[in-house]
């Protein structure tokens, strides 16, 4: 299993870097403080871990990922994009109502929590940015399905989480960046941005397409 | 919460005696000798001529600013001009080398794409992280290289801050020029929340590109892609990427201008623009606005063409951290209670002394930058009729 700690340590930044899109404005939109903050990390991770398990099952059930061909994972990936821009152009709509009216305020404001929308929201991103299918999970996946059993195959993604999840500490600082109109409106706008992007790139492999222009 | 945007109202401050203008502008003169007649200069003759005619309209605007005491128009003149003459010589330069706007995979593949200053902001974090430059550009090329205009961009931005929007940036001009054209502004009340759009696109490209590694916004956002380069493309997701470009650039930098009189790309947009006003933290230049002379007419706030006056700033006696110091609140102040300041001395105290300070900065920096790309184009427009 210390080859999983060590494959998770290792493509951590890789990590970071696919979710952050997701992460920092769902984490911007959110209360201030460190505690509050934290809940939602807690739940993208949580429900990320959920995605890397089923994914062990389904690697190890499968045996390989080689024979999956580019077609239903070009399809695959697109599904997952196209829920992601829902999830968070719906996350972005309810966020403007966790300022309880007070946005306007000239001052700064207190957020009121609007647990409601943000833990399951924040869920529904953890599970969608656990299931894409890039280049170390794929590889974990291929290392899972060789194990012996299906717990075995568990672990081995659970550890592998593990070490991928320590580079997400540093998002909990986020709780600390104050909270205002400016940094909730821009927030929400970026996440309409990213869901935009990812809209257009699911369509496009729905569609049969790269999602590059060039 | 509506920002009034009416036309401007502009004062006239009393004009400067002739040889004090003309001693004043005297280092400009220099500078654009030495800038634009140095030794290693191109001898062809069109090369001379656009030198010539670039040295001479700098010097008469810097020579108009000392002379009239004011800023703004003068340096709109000069600003689009860079904006209009920067497509000319960059498109002239790439149908010469590769005989088409587009870029093929196979120019970025080889580092050959030009580099401009707006994906700085998106390559810290993977150079941070990978010790890499997520541009498919050159790093040490002398012309439209990584480390040059990296360089150029630090060095103005230091110093001037977000002054490099209203006096460097090849492609606020267009727009700047274009919402020059009407007399009034027929969208008078903009919701002042748009405000916050560049910092959510910097944020989002940032993080994209870091996702992606790749610069987002040069694949995906950029209006300017319109009139320099765009993406060669060769299926749907390309012309998709084009589309974006041309409806981005003829609703942000032709039509939203025209009707609002405002640099709409600039303060609604613009990821490097917002980018840019953190360094005017950094910048000793600023506005600010002396309260024991304010008015309440609010013409300062009229006339900013970047929405970076807000009641609530006034009352602080500062502009937003988005202000561009092109010197358009200063210059309409019917009170001058709008002017130029220099960090750490007393408010409106020999505020002429720091306006001199920041345009000999901020002037020169435009010769040697801007004046160049003014020449280029000039030189471009001479060899395609002459």
């Amino acid at each position: 299993m210390g080859e999983a700690l060590a494959l998770g340590l290792a493509s951590g930044p890789a990590c970071v870097a696919s979710c952050g899109p997701v992460l920092v404005p769902a984490l911007l939109t959110g209360d201030g403080g460190l505690r509050p903050n934290a809940r939602v990390l807690m739940a993208f991770l949580g429900a990320r871990l959920l995605g890397y398990l089923v994914f062990a099952v389904v690697a190890w059930e499968v045996g390989t990922l080689a024979h999956l061909e580019p077609g239903p994972r070009m399809t695959l990936t697109g599904v997952v994009n196209v829920t992601l821009a829902g999830v968070l152009l719906w996350y972005a709509y309810k966020a403007k109502n966790v300022c309880g009216g007070n946005c306007g305020d000239k001052k700064l404001v207190t957020i009121v929590s609007s647990k409601k929308s943000r833990i399951p929201g924040a869920a529904a991103m953890g599970l969608l940015t656990g299931v894409s299918l890039c280049p170390p999970f794929v590889a974990a996946g291929f290392r899972a399905a060789q194990l012996g059993s299906v717990l075995l195959a568990l672990l081995f993604f659970a550890c592998f989480f593990l070490g991928t999840t320590v580079w997400f500490a540093p998002f909990a600082g986020l709780g600390c960046v104050v909270r205002n109109q400016a940094v909730v409106t821009v927030a929400r706008m970026t996440m309409v941005l990213i869901a935009l992007y990812y809209l257009l790139l699911g369509i496009a492999l729905l569609t049969g397409r790269s999602g590059y222009g060039y | 919460m509506a920002t009034n945007v009416g036309a401007p109202r502009l004062a006239a401050p009393a004009p400067r005696g002739m040889g004090r203008s003309l001693l004043l502008t005297l280092p400009i003169v220099l500078w654009s000798l030495v800038m634009f007649f140095h030794p290693g200069a191109s001898v062809e003759w069109r090369s001379r001529a656009a030198a010539t005619v670039t040295a001479v309209f700098m010097t008469v605007l810097f020579f108009m600013m000392m002379r009239t005491g004011t800023t703004y128009r003068w340096r709109r003149w000069f600003f689009v001009a860079l904006g209009l003459l920067f497509p000319v010589g960059f498109i002239h330069g790439l149908l010469v080398a590769r005989g088409s706007m587009g870029i093929p995979v196979e120019e970025m593949i080889a580092g050959r794409t030009p580099f401009c200053f707006m994906p700085i902001p998106t390559l810290i974090l993977p150079a941070a992280f990978t010790r890499t430059i997520a541009f498919p550009g050159s790093i040490a090329s002398s012309s439209h290289g990584i480390a040059v205009m990296v360089g150029l961009w630090l060095a103005i931005t230091l110093v001037i801050g977000k002054g490099w929007c209203s006096y460097a940036c090849f492609f606020g001009g267009i727009e700047e020029g274009v919402s020059a054209i009407p007399k009034r502004a027929q969208i008078r009340k903009i919701d002042p929340r748009w405000r916050y759009g560049p910092w959510a696109v910097l944020l989002a490209m940032v993080l994209l590109s870091f996702a992606l590694f790749e610069p987002a916004y040069c694949m995906w956002l950029c209006p300017f892609k319109s009139v320099t380069e765009y993406v060669a493309a060769r299926n749907a997701v390309g012309l998709v990427q084009n589309a974006i470009f041309i409806l981005l650039f003829v609703g942000l930098v032709i039509v939203l201008p025209y009707l609002t009189k405002k640099r709409t790309q600039c303060s609604f947009f613009c990821p490097f623009g917002a980018f840019q006003s953190i360094f005017n933290k950094t910048s000793i230049f600023e506005i600010r606005i002396d309260r024991t002379r304010f008015k309440s007419c609010v013409v300062c706030q009229n006339v900013c063409p970047n929405l970076s006056l807000s009641k609530e700033s006034i009352a602080r006696g500062e502009t937003l951290m988005s202000c561009m110091k092109c010197g358009a609140c200063v210059d309409a102040c019917p009170n001058d209670a709008a002017v130029w300041h220099i960090k750490g001395t007393d408010v409106a105290v020999k505020p002429e002394r720091a306006r001199l300070m920041f345009l000999y900065a901020a002037w020169a920096m435009a010769v040697m930058f801007g004046g160049s790309i003014i020449a280029e184009g000039i030189a471009t427009i001479l060899h395609l009729v002459a």
